[in-house]
């Protein structure tokens, strides 16, 4: 075995930050061509226009490393996102009712896992058919008309809101109802912790961190509670499900198993991994983020739309590979994933901001996905062993 | 002393910088049989490839019928009259064996519009297959064929190529003994028609069957090249490894404990009939057979991989229900199967995700894994089972067979398995590699683990086995001692049956 030699480590980590270095070079070009189009204020739009995609995509990646795909996230962001406007329209204060369409999504996600994992169709034949009966129901439920009745106003603070507006999205008014949906999770949080073994680890050097990263967030929080006002909404939600699902891909059982399933399912099974419940736990995993997309979606809409999200799956895949997921399996990360969400969306507002067509978008956004990838595969070759 | 057909001359070559081949010289005569043997690592495939067309050298020469000539493409080898009939089957698996056979080169219709003609596709595969005495119908599909025949398959299109050439790399190894034996005669037929065969075997037992003339690599570099019969085994074995093993089989001196494993009549219809042994702790229990015996279903069924119709399956004293790979290894139980790329290991991830697979839990504090512990345990096992890599982050897909093995053991040592089926463990390893094998096999049972081990490479059943179990046609024939047996006894158990073997 040959010792890793420094070019090889440079390829490695090349490959590694390719979707952070495309963003950074795609924002200095456009820096140079034009000088102001980069300012906070068109950030914090690009992000509230594309929050659906980044947040969809965050799902897709769980999918796409565990060498899946999930093409009815459209639909299912459409379908539980009027599940979601419809329990607005009959009273439900918004921050429950965003809930609801999260679990209305997460639903989704569960018929699609059960019916890759079960009934044992290929994830692409099987989201194919449930993109379609997803659009089915949710054009049935609403006989084709948005959804709009009796929508609160502040919903649209969902998207258009900043920080300040927090307020007025009603979240203070649910303390009970989250408080109580905390308790919950902690209860079942003590649970489970009482069956593992606690205590096995020393708790000293736990504090440190933990008051470290407490100082880190109390920073952030007042910087935020400062900014307020130009802090977006969608933005922090983002950060918040990035750094959620970078915890679990990174740090527990479900990411990690869907590393190896993606890596090489039969010995995932020949390891005594329950394949099909994990499978059936990633897919709902990405349902419950369509969902939430969908909520975000139809926040700004003001009305929930059934005919919404249609080839969003498209752009969302576009998303996961060109932040180095490999539809191949076993490879993907969040921060990557956003990376590449963000290239596509500046990219796309360039282009408007150029004063490119609609038609020429779609040629620059399509060619630039499968030079990425050929770019990707070529380093990827290069590091697994010479050769041609 | 007829002229050479093929000569490479001073052949170099490096993968980024690591120099794999080193001035290498290798000479083909006509219908003559080349062995060419050494370590994992020391050439061999690379030396191959570059003559198949798959790699390009660095620098040097390959002449063919006494003219230089320039090999860029498997296609421009396969035009020179050169096949590789490789060690991964290389058949597309959905269409027939004469598909397969003009795959490429179909005869057409209508050349125009590339309308093949079926018929003559057939009548051609058919008289193939009859001139070369190989009993194969045309119009099986490939899927369906056993191993063994698919080899002949490879072998066959190589001759409907009109081959001159044919390089062999491994041909024997998913073969069992007796269609091993087979396949030595249909290599005598080929030379006797004039082909000229590269042979890459890590067998070196069956070279004599075949070998004219042997070529000796160590390190990317030649030893040696000379005529088989003028060379000594242990010879050889010292070319490879540059020293002398002086024993292959580690001294076992683990005592036998408690019965860890006990299988009460394990039946699945038309597999596995009637089955029952045990295995103990600090036991090596092996497991012989011709292939098609149901040494490998066994194995699947004890493992739950495959559902069984009756029987009882008891590992240290507890009865498994239902049981799954789940099940199985929580009970205590570790699978290593024969081909760990495609159910062993996770290739695309690093050493210590995949040493920590099994047993993740063991690293799991409030739904957290640990990662520095888990690169800990990694490094620990590494270190222990003298694992080569540069560090625990490296992509098993980059470690050589050997090492991958060491991984998919290590996997099951913190699984804190007991009971741990191997099934081919040394298949595709080289000697030094297989003497770490049996080693750590002894340590295993130091541990008090038990081993069972499944192996077409009766030497080693005989050489590291306390007992072994004989099995034919899904039946268990015969449970011998390997003190007071031999191979001939255990073919004879394993090919006829219990009531010839007398």
């Amino acid at each position: 075995m040959k010792p890793a030699r420094k070019s090889e480590i440079l390829v490695t980590s090349f490959r590694k930050f390719l979707p952070f270095i495309s963003l950074i070079v795609i924002c200095l070009v456009l820096s140079l061509l034009r000088p102001r189009f980069l300012n906070w204020e068109k950030i914090s739009n690009i992000i509230r226009q594309h929050a659906q995609i980044i947040i969809m995509a965050i799902g897709m990646t769980f999918v796409i490393v565990s060498q899946g795909i999930d093409l009815s996230v459209g639909s299912m962001m459409a379908l539980a996102g009027v599940c979601g406007t419809l329990l607005l329209t009959i009273g439900v204060p918004i921050v429950p009712a965003i809930v609801g369409g999260c679990f209305a999504g997460l639903i989704c996600g569960l018929l699609n896992g059960l019916f890759i994992s079960r009934l044992k169709i290929s994830p692409f034949i099987a989201t194919l058919g449930t993109m379609q009966v997803f659009r089915g129901l949710v054009l049935q439920i609403t006989k084709g008309l948005p959804v709009y009745r009796d929508i609160p106003p502040a919903f649209d603070r969902l998207r258009n809101g900043n920080l300040s507006d927090l307020v007025r999205l009603g979240l203070f008014d649910s303390i009970p109802i989250v408080v109580i949906a905390i308790l919950l999770i902690a209860a079942l949080a003590m649970l489970i912790l009482r069956r593992t073994r606690a205590g096995k680890y020393l708790f000293a050097d736990r504090i440190s961190i933990a008051l470290i990263l407490a100082l880190l967030i109390a920073t952030v929080a007042i910087m935020m509670l400062r900014l307020r006002r130009f802090m977006p909404i969608p933005l922090i939600l983002i950060l918040l499900v990035a750094v959620l699902a970078n915890l679990m891909l990174r740090y527990t059982r479900l990411g990690r198993y869907s590393y190896a399933i993606g890596s090489n399912v039969e010995a995932a099974h020949h390891s005594g991994i329950r394949v099909g419940a994990y499978i059936v736990l990633i897919y709902a995993v990405c349902g419950f983020l369509a969902g939430f997309a969908g909520m975000i979606h139809f926040s700004s809409l003001g009305s929930g739309v059934p005919t919404e999200g249609v080839g969003y799956e498209l752009k969302v895949i576009a998303a996961v590979v060109i932040g180095g997921g490999s539809l191949m399996g076993g490879e993907g990360t969040v921060s990557g994933t956003i990376a590449g969400a963000l290239f596509m969306a500046i990219l796309l507002n360039a282009c408007v901001h150029l004063q490119i067509s609609d038609f020429v978008q779609q040629i620059v956004i399509g060619g630039l996905l499968v030079l990425a990838v050929a770019l990707d595969q070529r380093l990827k070759r290069k590091m697994e062993g010479g050769g041609l | 002393m007829s002229q050479p057909i093929l000569q490479m001359l001073g052949i170099n070559k490096s993968f980024s910088g690591v120099r794999v081949l080193r001035d290498v010289d290798f000479e083909l005569r006509p219908g003559e049989v080349h062995t060419v043997v050494g370590e994992n690592g020391a050439g061999k495939s690379t030396l191959m490839k570059i003559l198949a067309g798959i790699y390009r050298a660095d620098s040097g020469q390959i002449v063919w019928k006494g003219k230089p000539v320039e090999i860029t493409t498997p296609n421009s080898s396969l035009r020179l009259g050169i096949s590789m009939v490789h060690q991964e089957l290389t058949l597309a698996q959905h269409l027939t064996v004469a598909e397969n056979l003009y795959l490429g080169r179909e005869p057409l219709r209508q050349r125009h519009l590339g309308v093949i003609s079926r018929k003559s596709l057939f009548r051609q595969a058919k008289q193939l297959l009859d001139e070369n005495h190989f009993d194969l119908d045309p119009f099986a599909v490939v899927l369906r064929l056993p191993i063994a025949q698919r080899q002949v398959v490879e072998i066959a299109r190589a001759l409907a190529a009109e081959s001159e050439v044919i390089i062999m790399d491994e041909p024997t190894s998913s073969l069992s003994a007796r269609e091993a034996e087979e396949f030595f005669g249909v290599i005598h037929r080929l030379k006797a028609r004039g082909v000229s065969i590269i042979y890459i075997s890590h067998r070196l037992e069956e070279l004599h069957e075949v070998a004219d003339r042997i070529t000796i690599l160590r390190d990317g570099k030649k030893m040696v090249t000379t005529r088989f019969e003028s060379i000594k085994m242990t010879e050889i074995i010292r070319y490879m490894v540059g020293r002398e093993l002086s024993a292959m089989f580690p001294k076992k001196e683990a005592p036998i404990g408690q019965e860890i494993l006990r299988v009460e009549n394990l039946s699945r219809a038309g597999v596995l009939h009637d089955i029952s042994f045990s295995l103990h702790a600090g036991e090596i229990l092996g497991v012989a057979g011709l292939v098609g015996a149901g040494r490998t279903e066994l194995a699947r069924a004890i493992f739950g991989l495959d559902k069984v119709d009756s029987g009882r399956i008891f590992i240290l004293g507890k009865e498994l229900r239902f049981v799954s790979p789940s099940k199985a290894i929580a009970a205590g139980m570790g699978y290593l199967t024969e081909d760990r790329k495609v159910t062993g290991l996770a290739l695309g991830l690093d050493i210590s995700a995949n040493v920590t697979l099994s047993n993740l839990k063991k690293l799991i504090s409030f739904g957290r894994i640990d990662l520095r512990e888990e690169r800990e345990v990694a490094r620990q096992y590494v270190t222990r089972l003298r694992i080569t890599t540069p560090s625990v982050r490296q992509k098993v897909l980059r470690l050589s067979g050997g090492n991958q093995q060491k991984v998919a053991v290590a996997k099951w040592l913190f699984a804190q398995s007991r009971v741990i089926i191997f099934d081919e463990p040394t298949r595709g390893i080289d000697v030094a590699a297989k003497r770490d094998v049996f080693e750590l096999f002894v340590e295993l049972t130091r541990m008090g683990a038990g081993i069972l081990m499944i192996s077409s490479e009766l030497p080693e059943i005989l050489g590291i086995g306390d007992r072994i179990l004989v099995m034919r046609r899904g039946r268990i024939v015969g449970q011998l001692d390997p003190r007071r047996t031999n191979q001939e006894q255990i073919l004879r158990l394993a090919a006829l049956g219990a009531e010839h073997a007398a």
